[in-house]
C-alpha cells in the first residue's frame, strides 16, 4: 500500500511540476521549486496518513518535480510524463537507503527516470524520438 | 531584479544558495524539501531564468545532511565548488529533467572529499 502511494507521489510531483513550466508557461525552475514547496508543505500534514509516510511521500514527490523540469522537445505530453513519474516512485523505492544525505541524490534519482524513459522511447521508436531516428536513417 | 547572467554571478549566487538552504534546513529547522522550495520559488521570481536555474540547482547541495556538510563554513565551500561545476557543465544535458540534481550531487560529494582531506 505504501509503495503505491509512493508511486502515486511520484506521478503528482512529475506531471504537477512539468504542467507549472510548460502548461502554466512559469518555466522549469518555478515549476520544480513551486512543486517542490507545495510537496514539503501538503504531504507531511496529510491527516489520513502517517507523518513519516508523508515525509517519504514529499520526498518522492520533490524527486518527481526534479523529473518534470524535462524540455518539451523531449517529453512533448503529459502521458510521457505520467511513465517517469512512475519511474521516479520505482527508483525511489529501490534507492531510498542510497546516499543518504548527499544532496542531489533527488536529483540524479529524476535524471535516471528521464533518462531511462528517453532510452525506451529510442529503442522502442516512440514518439519524437523515434521518428527522428527513423527521419536519419 | 537587474542582475547581469555572468559566470561570476552565478558562483556568488551559488553560495548564497547553498548557504541560505543549509541554514533554512539546519538551523531554522524547515527541513531539505521546504528550504529546497522556498529558495527556489524566491530565485524563479526574483532572478533571470539562467540564474535561477543555478540557484535551485545549487539549493541542492544546501539539502545535505549534517554528515555530509556539517557547518554553514563547509556549505559555503560547497556552493563555490557547486557554482564552478555548474558554469563548467552549462552545455552538457540540457533540457534532461534530473541534470541539476545531478550536478549537484557531484558537488557534494567532492565537498565531501574536501572536508574528509582537512578533518
Amino acid at each position: 500500500m505504501d509503495n503505491i502511494a509512493i508511486l502515486i507521489a511520484g506521478i503528482i510531483g512529475s506531471v504537477g511540476s512539468y504542467w507549472i513550466s510548460l502548461y502554466l508557461n512559469k518555466g522549469a525552475t518555478m515549476g520544480a521549486a513551486l512543486m517542490t514547496l507545495l510537496s514539503g508543505l501538503v504531504f507531511p500534514n496529510l491527516p489520513f496518513i502517517e507523518p513519516a509516510l508523508g515525509a517519504t511521500l514529499a520526498v518522492v514527490s520533490t524527486t518527481g518535480a526534479y523529473a518534470g523540469m524535462i524540455s518539451k522537445k523531449n517529453v512533448p505530453n503529459i502521458v510521457e510524463m505520467v511513465v517517469i513519474g512512475v519511474f521516479v516512485g520505482t527508483i525511489s523505492i529501490l534507492a531510498m537507503t542510497t546516499y543518504s544525505g548527499v544532496g542531489g541524490k533527488l536529483g540524479t534519482m529524476a535524471a535516471i527516470s528521464c533518462l531511462a524513459w528517453l532510452g525506451i522511447k529510442k529503442v522502442f521508436k516512440i514518439g519524437a524520438v523515434g521518428k527522428k531516428e527513423e527521419e536519419k536513417a | 531584479m537587474n542582475i547581469k547572467v555572468n559566470n561570476r554571478n552565478m558562483v556568488i549566487l551559488s553560495i548564497m544558495s547553498v548557504a541560505i538552504t543549509w541554514l533554512l534546513n539546519h538551523e531554522v529547522g524547515y527541513g531539505a524539501v521546504v528550504s529546497n522550495g522556498v529558495v527556489g520559488v524566491i530565485g524563479a521570481i526574483l532572478l533571470p531564468g539562467p540564474l535561477a536555474g543555478a540557484v535551485f540547482t545549487s539549493s541542492f547541495v544546501g539539502m545535505s545532511g549534517l554528515n555530509v556538510i556539517p557547518s554553514l563554513t563547509w556549505a559555503v565551500v560547497g556552493g563555490a565548488v557547486v557554482g564552478v561545476v555548474i558554469v563548467l557543465t552549462k552545455e552538457i544535458y540540457v533540457g534532461i529533467g534530473g541534470k541539476g540534481g545531478t550536478t549537484a550531487a557531484t558537488s557534494a560529494l567532492i565537498t565531501k572529499a574536501i572536508i574528509s582531506i582537512f578533518n
